[in-house]
Parts: structure tokens; C-alpha cells; sequence
């Protein structure tokens, strides 16, 4: 089932990548066709999968990754349709790339555990998946302004200078993404720590050795709360320090990587509370 | 019927030269009207620039209408023959068709890749077109080239990267902030060079200039000549860096006036929100360290020349994949215009066609005459819809040959398989008998349905 929206994602980056070096308007105009298909298709997945389990497949770290990609593949193409910039798909595909292919060599999906129901778990995965969303655009977003800004600085106007937005609108970009990250990840930490509250509460539930590692010391859930300081810190440096540019463009690449560290390594080998 | 080019350019001819032969100054239109009364030219479009008057016609005897082109050039610069002819240029057909696409994708340009050359092609189109001298040929041409034009432009980077170093630190000013709108600019020195500067700034849309000078009178008078700018003491100068975006930097001092150390503070209270400074003094105004502090971004006149220099070698490097798309558009123009070599043929099969038609009515004419007038014109109809159905298929497949050869051979086996020959001699005996104003004109003839649905 996720086999068709990752060869379409394949495709789709061939053609982000071929558009970035040729600047063919009818090579972008098919990238962005190819990603919209893409998209298209992994909802088709998704929905499918949905209705197998009867709920949206986000237990699992295998299905949470699949529906991350499919939240960056949306966001990004809002970003692209709302500001007419394609320069980023080719940061971005790889991205999504690598991800799917691991809900597609592992495409079934299981029965959630018993635990996992209710509006609170909904709004914790939701709400998280999608701050990492907007972190990943932030951490590509970032890494571009990077390049550019070595180019300006270094006086040789080259490949990127011809190729991206001006610094200006990435650094607006990039705010804009890590506010509305910031936020979500917020209300995802919340919503969780209500959730093990009252999961570790009810009887039924707290005999679930996952349900009792629900505490700061889990891997997972530590590695949660640095990703908060740091996006916390990137957001008051930004404001009252007057860090901007440069500064929070790594900020925002080094935050992203430790969002990454946290889904896949440690979602996998690490975590005790969250191996579902 | 063939395409010709004659003309002069930047390339082949001295300014004085271009200067005389300047259709613009005397008007595009009347020597448009000229041209046509030259009588040995069927259409025309002239395409005059400061750097090119050329004069693209489409005529049956390539010859004679070179000779009559080159001839009414060198009257109309009123200049001898012998004088220019060794600076004219003949092209022809496809080589014709190249030329023109090559200019209006800017590879003919003194700068190669500038834009204005694919409007000034469109205008000499749209004069061409109100002044009718332009025809089916010469629009299929010109379309051609737009599209070639256009190509070039949005898919090499033939026109990318500024190539004067005022557009140069606007386009980079442009890459740092998005745009200049409400942007604020200061000026530093009140000299002719600043002064220009600020003016080029202005006319990108900044909001705000302000000139800062020693002399608190030089400046209010340069803030007077731009007009809507402001004028600054000295001692208000790291105020006045701290409010602006873009500093421009053009004193007689010999010493930085910018060092390290003061930019510094100014970016501290800037809280570093970036700030573009272009130093065109000589010797600097800036100390080059400066360039050094986070979201300082320090250029000179050295390094604005460097970018101007890199630009001019990207574009020249982009210049074998521009001449792969006119190449492409030239052979797609090379289909169409060989495809018109069927047109005779079809037009002499519509006739004979035609021919046999009228005479099978004339012939029943007597039969028919019982019938009402609505059935007689219904019966006119079918029979004339029963040849554009039969012609119709047969039509299609001569036009999308694009081989001329095989054009040939296909035209040559319908003329015997019809009688044509025969067809063509008695038209040709029937236009001797009338007058000239009876015939009509070539243009009104059209080979090819529009569409099937007729």
C-alpha cells in the first residue's frame, strides 16, 4: 500500500532535483504534479489504513513516520502553492524519501494496543507529528538561508543565488515555521503528560510496563523536552536578543536533527513508553 | 514563396552608419510603406533598434528583392551604395528564420541575453501588423521567434545575473531584503557618484533616502536634487545607520570613515537586523573588516565589478543551450514552411474539385429545374460538403509532412493523378484573358480547412 506513494515520491524528486539544476518551467510544473500525486496517493494509503484499524494509523512508530511524511508532503506543498517557490522541494523530497521507505519495507499495519484510544492520545500524536512537520520545513528552510547567506557573505554569487528566495523571505519563513511548530509541539507535550496522568490512573492501564515509563526519564520523552528548550530558546533569542539569520537558521537545523533522532532511533531502540 | 533578411547591425556596421539608416526616427510605418512599394516583396516587418536596422520581407524572387532592400536601405540613410553594401547582411529562409530567433533571444545583443530586444521584436511585429505589411509568412515567423525568445528566457540562464554594477547591488540588495519597498537607504558624501546612486535606489522603490555629509550644505542640496530625500549632519551618522537597511558609501576621505569597531556598535543597536553596505568610494570609506561582523554584508566597487564579470561568464556558458532552443523552434518553423510548399497543389485539387462539381450542376441544371429554389440550394450544399469531407483527410496529411522531397513527390503524383497541369494552364489562360484587378488576391486563397467540423 505505501509502495505507490514512495515511488511517487521518487519521482517527484527526480524532477525537484532536475528542475533545481535546469530551471525548466515545465520540469517544475511536473515536480509539483508528481509530489501533488504522491500526496494523493498516501492519503489513499492512509484512508485505507484507517479504515482497517479504526482510527488514523499513528500508534506505531512505522505509521507515525508514514503519516509525518504525508503532513510534510501537505505542508510543503501549501508552502509552495501559497508563496510560488519550488527551490525547497529539492531539500525537501530527500527527506521524505529516506522516511517513506520505511513504512513501505514495512507496510502492515497492527491493531493499536489496548491503551492507545481516546481524544487525548488523538490530540498528543496529531498535534506532535505536525510540530515536527513544521520543524522539518523549518530545519530545510534554514539549511537553505544557510547556503545562500555563505555565498552573499562570500562574495560569489553563485548556484543558490540564482535559485532561492531572498534571505529576508527564508528567515520569515523559517519564523513562521518554528512559531507554529513551537505551538504544537506545546500542546502535544501537554496533551501527552495529561494523557500518562491519567492512563498510569486507571488500573486497567497502569499494569502496561509502557504506561509506568511514561516519566521524563524515558528516552523519548526527555529527548521531547530538549526539543522544546531549544525551540523555546530559538523563539526568545529571536525576540529579545535580536538572534536572527544565520544564528536561528542553524538553530532550526539543529533542532530539526534532534527531531529526527527522537522518531526513528529512539522511537525504536530506545524508548520504554513508547514501543508500541 | 522565400524569407529574406537584409540588414545591418552593431556587428557589421559603424554607429554613423546605424545612425543614418534609423527607421525608428523617421517612422517604422512609413518605411514599412515604402518597402511594399518597392513591388518585389509580398510582406515585410522591420525591426529597428539602436543597434540593428534589419528588414525581414517574404518574397518570390529572393534576388530581386535583395537587390530592391539593399537599394531602398541606402536611400532611405541616403547613403551610396557602394558605402553600404559592405556592411549589409542577406540571409535567407531558414537561415533567416535563425537570425531573427537568435535576436529576439538576445544572442545577438551587444550584451548578450538583455531583455529589452524581445519587446522591441514584438513592437516591430505590432507595427508591421497595424501597417499590414505583414503576412501569413512573417506572423508565423514572429510568433516564432517570441516563443524562442521566451524560451531561452525562462529555461537557460542567458538573461539571468545583473551585468552593470548599479543593477548589480540592486539585484543584490534585492536578494537580502526581498524587495526595496520600504526599505531605507543612506548616503554618505554628497558627490555626483552618491547622488546617482541614491536616484537609481529611489527608482527601485525604497522608501526613504537620507544624505549625510560633512558639509550640512552639500547635502541638503543633494537631498534637494534627488527630491523627497532628507539631508543629516555628521554627527547624526551612526543614528542614522542604525534606522537604515542599505548604505551607500562615496566620500573624498582618505581615511574609513565605517571601521569595524563603529559598525559594530551600530549593529548592536540594530539588534543585528541586517545591513547592506556598498562602499564605491576610492579609497575605501570601509574598513574591509567590517564585512567580517554577522549580517554585515560589505561590498566595493572591486567586488560589484566581480560579480558583473561572473555574470557575463555564466551567461556566455548558457549560451549552447540557448542556441539548442532556437535551433528546435527553427526546425519546428522549417516544418511549417515546407509544409506551405504543398500549398499550389492543394489549392489547384480544391479548384479542380470544384471545377467538377459546378459543372456536374450546370450539366443537371435541366433535371433540377422542377425543384424548389430551398431544395436546388440544399443539393448546391450536399455536394460541396461532400468535398471538403473528401478533400479534408488528404489536405491534413500533405500539411503535416515536413519533408520537402517527399512534398514534392506527393504534389507531383497528385498533378498527374487529377490532371492539374492541365487545371493550372486553363486558370493561367483565363487570368491572361482578365484584367489584373479581376484576380484575386494571393492572400484570400486558403489551402486548408479551418476545421473538420466544417
Amino acid at each position: 500500500m505505501n509502495i505507490v506513494p514512495f515511488a511517487l515520491y521518487g519521482a517527484a524528486l527526480v524532477a525537484y532535483v532536475w528542475h533545481f539544476a535546469q530551471r525548466n518551467a515545465t520540469v517544475g510544473r511536473s515536480a509539483t504534479t508528481l509530489l501533488v500525486a504522491a500526496a494523493l496517493a498516501h492519503t489513499f494509503a492512509i484512508g485505507m489504513e484507517t479504515t482497517k484499524i479504526g482510527q488514523v494509523p499513528v500508534a506505531d512508530p512505522t505509521s507515525a513516520i508514514s503519516t509525518f511524511v504525508w503532513l510534510l508532503a501537505l505542508s510543503y506543498l501549501y508552502v509552495e502553492m501559497t508563496t510560488d517557490e519550488r527551490a525547497m522541494g529539492v531539500f525537501i523530497l530527500p527527506l521524505l524519501v529516506a522516511l517513506q521507505t520505511i513504512p513501505a519495507l514495512r507496510p502492515n499495519v497492527d491493531e493499536p494496543a489496548a491503551v492507545l484510544h481516546g481524544p487525548l492520545f488523538g490530540l498528543h500524536v496529531s498535534s506532535l507529528l505536525f510540530a515536527y512537520a513544521s520543524f522539518a520545513l523549518a530545519g530545510v528552510i534554514g539549511l537553505t538561508y544557510v547556503l545562500l547567506f555563505k555565498e552573499i557573505k562570500a562574495k560569489h554569487l553563485g548556484f543558490f543565488y540564482a535559485r532561492l528566495p531572498s534571505l529576508e523571505v527564508l528567515d520569515r519563513m523559517n519564523q513562521r515555521a518554528i512559531v507554529i511548530g513551537w505551538i504544537f509541539l506545546t500542546l502535544g507535550i501537554v496533551a501527552g503528560g495529561v494523557y500518562a496522568v491519567q492512563a498510569q490512573a486507571l488500573p486497567a492501564e497502569a499494569g502496561d510496563p509502557r504506561v509506568q515509563n511514561m516519566t521524563v526519564l524515558d528516552p523519548k520523552i526527555f529527548v521531547a523536552f530538549i526539543c522544546w528548550a531549544v525551540y523555546s530558546f530559538e523563539l526568545f533569542a529571536a525576540r529579545r536578543i535580536g538572534w536572527g539569520g544565520r544564528r536561528t537558521a542553524y538553530l532550526s537545523a539543529v533542532g530539526f536533527a534532534i527531531v529526527l533522532l527522537n522518531f526513528v532511533p529512539v522511537s525504536y531502540f530506545l524508548t520504554k513508553s513508547h514501543n508500541f | 514563396m522565400h524569407l529574406l533578411l537584409v540588414g545591418i547591425s552593431h556587428r557589421t556596421a559603424p554607429i554613423d552608419l546605424r545612425e543614418r539608416v534609423d527607421f525608428q526616427t523617421r517612422g517604422v510605418g512609413q518605411a514599412l510603406r515604402g518597402v511594399a512599394g518597392l513591388g518585389s516583396t509580398r510582406e515585410a516587418v522591420i525591426v529597428s533598434t539602436c543597434n540593428r536596422a534589419e528588414i525581414y520581407a517574404a518574397a518570390d524572387d529572393v534576388q530581386r528583392a535583395e537587390a530592391d532592400l539593399i537599394g531602398f536601405i541606402g536611400t532611405f540613410g541616403n547613403v551610396n551604395h557602394a558605402d553600404i553594401a559592405p556592411h549589409v547582411y542577406k540571409v535567407a529562409d531558414l537561415d533567416a528564420a535563425r537570425h531573427l530567433f537568435r535576436v529576439a533571444a538576445g544572442l545577438d545583443s551587444l550584451v548578450v541575453g538583455e531583455p529589452q530586444i524581445l519587446g522591441q521584436v514584438k513592437e516591430a511585429h505590432t507595427v508591421a501588423a497595424e501597417a499590414q505589411t505583414a503576412g501569413p509568412v512573417l506572423n508565423r515567423l514572429f510568433h516564432s521567434s517570441f516563443v524562442a525568445g521566451k524560451r531561452v528566457r525562462t529555461e537557460t540562464g542567458l538573461g539571468s545575473g545583473a551585468v552593470s554594477v548599479s543593477y548589480a547591488a540592486v539585484a543584490l540588495a534585492k536578494k537580502i531584503f526581498g524587495n526595496l519597498q520600504g526599505r531605507r537607504v543612506i548616503v554618505i558624501g554628497a558627490g555626483e557618484m552618491g547622488k546617482l546612486t541614491a536616484l537609481h535606489m529611489k527608482s527601485q522603490g525604497v522608501s526613504h533616502v537620507t544624505i549625510v555629509s560633512r558639509t550640512m550644505a552639500h547635502a541638503a542640496r543633494t537631498a534637494e536634487a534627488i527630491g523627497g530625500a532628507t539631508a543629516a549632519p555628521w554627527n547624526e551618522l551612526d543614528a542614522a545607520l542604525v534606522a537604515s537597511d542599505i548604505v551607500i558609501t562615496a566620500t573624498g576621505a582618505a581615511a574609513p570613515i565605517l571601521t569595524k569597531a563603529r559598525v559594530e556598535a551600530v549593529m548592536r543597536q540594530r539588534r543585528s537586523r541586517p545591513l547592506f553596505i556598498i562602499d564605491i568610494a576610492l579609497p575605501r570609506d570601509v574598513e574591509a573588516a567590517a564585512g567580517e561582523i554577522e549580517q554585515v554584508f560589505l561590498y566595493n566597487i572591486d567586488d560589484l565589478q566581480a560579480t558583473v564579470r561572473e555574470n557575463l561568464a555564466r551567461r556566455s556558458n548558457e549560451v549552447a543551450r540557448a542556441e539548442a532552443i532556437v535551433s528546435e523552434e527553427v526546425e519546428k518553423f522549417g516544418g511549417w514552411l515546407r509544409s506551405r510548399g504543398a500549398i499550389p497543389t492543394v489549392v489547384a485539387l480544391r479548384q479542380r474539385f470544384e471545377a467538377i462539381r459546378r459543372a456536374e450542376l450546370e450539366r443537371l441544371d435541366f433535371k433540377m429545374s422542377a425543384l424548389a429554389p430551398e431544395a436546388r440550394a440544399r443539393v448546391d450544399e450536399i455536394t460541396r460538403l461532400i468535398i471538403e469531407k473528401l478533400l479534408l483527410t488528404p489536405t491534413e496529411q500533405l500539411k503535416a509532412i515536413g519533408d520537402a522531397e517527399r512534398i514534392g513527390a506527393y504534389s507531383e503524383a497528385l498533378t498527374r493523378l487529377f490532371a492539374l497541369a492541365e487545371e493550372a494552364e486553363g486558370r493561367n489562360q483565363a487570368a491572361a484573358s482578365s484584367t489584373a484587378d479581376d484576380a484575386p488576391p494571393r492572400s484570400n486563397v486558403e489551402p486548408f480547412p479551418r476545421s473538420k467540423n466544417r
